[in-house]
């Protein structure tokens, strides 16, 4: 029997409003890599952090080679032998590659560093993974995959056992996958463990041995790879029954209000077309990276476009900032609402009147302080928004209050097209209700509302059509009635593929 | 062979991280100074050169210190008011009939307790160092006010003939004993940067702060060291002022943290942290005090020397920001994800 390198048992992990770990299991041999799955929230990212040391466990079994540890922080688990690789790659721009391998553990003789030996050992490190990168290498002047290599060497330098990497390729070129790839099989070879974790799940049968899979903070199975398709998969990702009910209503659809042409913004915005009409929810769906909140960022005019046409009931638009997008009928709710969403230090009442004091001031630009208050009472009354009163402080509203209060300065100003960005993130569960029925409301006045959400369950249940995004592409589009969650999900994955078998020896 | 040899040498010197710049203010300081020359040809008098040499050493010892501060990517506005400070205690205690340097020891430990107090309130209190550095300046400033009933001293008097021989009036091997100090200062600081560990972590410091953390670097350790270094040659500077005018005045280092900024931008230290040589702060204090110096021999009067020499400050740090900010050397890799990424093989 192969000893296990990591056996985690009863793992357990809270953060304030939610359970983040389960009693979850987990177990890594030396010599595989483990796939570790799930969905955004599933509890991947917070699993392997209390294994690295970044956050402490609750309660809970932790075997390192054989050894329980109680107290890991990120030194003790660097001696232990555990490496993460994160996404946001962690290294010192302006350093050489030599010295970011070696930044604080520099090799000295009598106080002076010798450039020269961890230039000769930093290289013998790259050479033994086959990577052809000079250590003197300013890290600033490498290519983002070239730093991720940096990266894994950093790591091996101190002697990693155990490696966690967290979507390792997102950023790489098939070229450049392949690269990796053969240094993952090499570290394999030498007896590491690698836990990978990656929501590119096409690529996964040229290097996962087994996959580990959660769903909402609990362990849900683990196998073999190769004892498993690509459908089982996906059905343990997502299975769960619509517990909450989503209070969908049917109206006729009307005539077209929103038409986006062609719009291309970057890598995350690549050839998007859609239409929006009156009567309708649209859901966005697809994973975290995809590209959907970069997509409404587009049309309201934060991001610069590259190219493409928006057309509002019939006339094209030029929207290069906010501004024009409002002007026109278009806005936004966005994903981070205490940040860019309100102004948290000031009033309900100011919050309201902010963006619309183009309505409420005279030519001279003083404000009619009577407009102002009746445009203020009749928008917290027509969302029931709860408040002692008008003067308090945006940020002491409840979450599902604050996502009205947003919502509602924009119904003052008779908005055409309502975007909304993860709307009921961290809200519980009543509130959630209470926006469904907003956006229902908006549905029945004619106004457009297109919904971005990585809440499968409440796309399907409140959505009419569902757009489902992948890699800055619409890789598909569904009616409410023919969707399911694995299907969004399979959608959610279909990148476009960048190794070619032939490649894979 | 000797054209390889060079060619190698050449190409040796340019490969030293920060010698773009550093080559490139350099030939501006040539330039400069053979205008000022041919405007003026007793620039050139060994009188002249000597008394330039003088004139930039301060400025090139202040520099040193607000090098190290801006390479962790904070600044340290607080350095006039530690040169005043240090003027006026050094002043003070030698008119009350203290041991010339019983006062230097005295001076110097005070003024090292502000740069530790700098390093604590940005790295510990987590201070922005704008804010905290001008709280120490106003602060220094006070004291300097203080220490002699916010009056400026009498003459140091003939007990410290050899206090100011040491730091301003006296040569040694026919150089004056300031621009030893500034040599000697210059020699141990660059060679704590350049060779040890404390000077590459002021260097991560200001490249990248997370991943420093992250790698065991002591962030609160490595800042206060870069102030005290900033503070220990304030401190020195103030000592000159006060040899020089043998008394202590109140208002000495009014302005020098701003110099100290330009004379290091201009010799490629940004302000964004991370980059820049020692080397490029010598060019740049120089091309200061040969501005200085200069323009006051080509007979400008003293309000056209400081909106020259303010166009230059403001020229340099602007270019600095705006020429750095858009270069690669992020920190957020997330936009090079778009750039780098090519859709197909």
């Amino acid at each position: 029997m192969q000893d296990y390198i990591v056996e985690i048992e009863h793992l357990n992990k809270s953060f304030p409003g939610v359970k983040a770990l389960d009693d979850v299991s987990f177990n890594l041999k030396p010599g595989e890599v483990m796939a570790l799955l799930g969905e955004n929230g599933a509890g991947k990212s917070t699993l392997v952090k209390i294994l690295s040391g970044v956050y402490t466990k609750d309660s809970g079994n932790i075997k390192i080679f054989g050894q329980r540890v109680d107290d890991l922080n990120p030194k003790k688990a660097q001696e232990m032998g555990v490496a993460i690789i994160h996404q946001e790659l962690n290294l010192c721009p302006h350093l050489s590659v030599a010295e970011n391998i070696f930044l604080g553990r520099e090799i000295t003789h009598s106080r002076i560093l010798s450039d020269k030996e961890m230039n000769k050992e930093a290289k013998s490190i790259l050479d033994r993974l086959n990577i052809d990168i000079p250590p003197e290498t300013i890290v600033g002047d490498l290519a983002v995959s070239k730093r991720q290599m940096v990266e894994i060497a950093k790591a091996l330098s101190i002697n990693a056992k155990i490696l966690i990497m967290d979507e390792p390729t997102s950023a790489l070129t098939s070229k450049e996958i392949n690269e990796l790839f053969k240094i993952i099989r090499k570290l394999k070879e030498e007896g590491c463990g690698i836990i990978y974790i990656s929501h590119r799940l096409e690529e996964l049968q040229y290097i996962a041995d087994r996959v580990t899979i959660m769903r909402d903070g609990k362990y849900i199975t683990s196998m073999n790879f190769s004892d498993t398709n690509m459908k089982e998969i996906i059905t343990y990702m997502v299975g769960r029954e619509i517990k909450e009910k989503f209070p969908r209503i049917n109206v006729k659809r009307g005539k077209k209000i929103l038409q986006v042409n062609n719009l291309n913004a970057g890598r995350l915005v690549r050839n998007i077309n859609f239409e929006l009409y009156e009567g309708e929810i649209v859901g966005v769906a697809g994973l975290m990276g995809a590209g959907r909140t970069e997509t409404m960022r587009a049309i309201f005019g934060i991001d610069r476009k590259d190219s493409g046409e928006i057309i509002l009931d019939g006339k094209p638009l030029n929207i290069n900032r906010p501004q024009d997008a409002i002007k026109a009928g278009i806005v936004l709710v966005p994903e981070d609402r205490k940040r860019d969403g309100l102004c948290t230090k000031l009033s309900v009442h100011d919050n309201i009147a902010l963006p619309n004091l183009d309505i409420l001031c005279d030519s001279a630009g003083v404000v009619d302080k009577r407009k102002e208050r009746t445009m203020v009472e009749k928008a917290v009354e027509e969302l029931m928004i709860k408040l002692p009163n008008y003067d308090v402080n945006a940020d002491s509203l409840s979450g599902g209050n604050q996502q009205k209060l947003i919502v509602s300065k924009w119904l003052a100003r008779n908005s055409r097209v309502v975007l909304f960005d993860e709307p009921t993130r961290g809200i519980d569960v009543a509130a959630k209700v209470e926006i469904y029925n907003i956006m229902n409301d908006l549905k029945k006045r004619g106004i457009g509302v297109l919904f971005v959400s990585s809440e499968m369950q409440e796309i399907v249940g409140i959505s009419d059509r569902i757009l489902v995004m992948c890699d800055g592409r619409i890789t598909g589009e569904l009616d409410y009635k023919d969707a399911s969650q694995s299907l969004i999900l399979e959608y959610a994955t279909k990148f476009d593929t960048k190794i070619d078998d032939v490649a894979i020896a | 062979m000797k054209k390889r040899e060079n060619q190698n040498f050449l190409k040796r010197i340019m490969a030293i991280r920060g010698m773009g710049q550093v080559v490139t203010v350099a030939f501006g300081l040539i330039v400069l100074c053979i205008v000022f020359g041919i405007l003026n040809p007793t620039f050139f008098s060994s009188r002249n050169v000597g008394n330039l040499l003088r004139q930039i050493a301060p400025i090139l010892l202040i520099g040193i210190g607000q090098s190290y501060v801006l390479i962790t990517g904070n600044i340290d506005l607080s350095i006039g008011s530690v040169v005043g400070m240090s003027c006026m205690i050094s002043a003070t205690m030698m008119t009350k009939g203290a041991n010339p340097w019983v006062a230097v020891i005295i001076t110097y430990i005070c003024c090292i307790v502000v740069g530790a107090l700098n390093g604590q309130l940005v790295a510990a209190c987590k201070l922005p160092p704008f804010i905290a550095t001008l709280g120490t300046m106003t602060i220094a400033r006070g004291i300097a006010q203080i220490v002699n009933n916010n009056y400026n001293t009498d003459s140091i008097g003939s007990a410290a003939e050899g206090f100011k021989d040491f730091f301003y009036y006296g040569k040694t091997l026919g150089i004056y004993n300031t621009i030893w100090i500034t040599i000697v200062m210059w020699l141990i600081f660059n060679f704590i940067l350049s060779k040890t560990r404390s000077g590459r972590y002021v260097y991560a410091l200001g490249s990248n702060i997370e991943a420093s953390r992250l790698s065991g670097v002591n962030i609160i350790s490595t800042t206060t060291k870069a102030y005290v270094v900033s503070s220990i040659c304030a401190c020195t500077v103030g000592l000159v002022i006060c040899a020089t005018s043998g008394m202590g005045t109140m208002d000495a280092g009014n302005g020098y943290e701003m110099y100290a900024v330009a004379a290091s931008v201009i010799g490629g230290v940004s302000t964004l942290g991370g980059q820049g040589i020692l080397l490029g702060t010598v060019i740049g204090a120089s091309i200061w005090g040969v501005l200085q110096n200069g323009l006051q021999f080509a007979g400008a009067p003293v309000a056209i020397r400081n909106i020259v020499i303010g166009i230059i400050v403001v020229i340099s740090v602007l270019l600095d920001v705006v020429v750095r900010s858009g270069k690669p050397r992020r920190k957020r890799i997330k936009s090079e994800v778009a750039q780098d990424n090519e859709i197909k093989a």
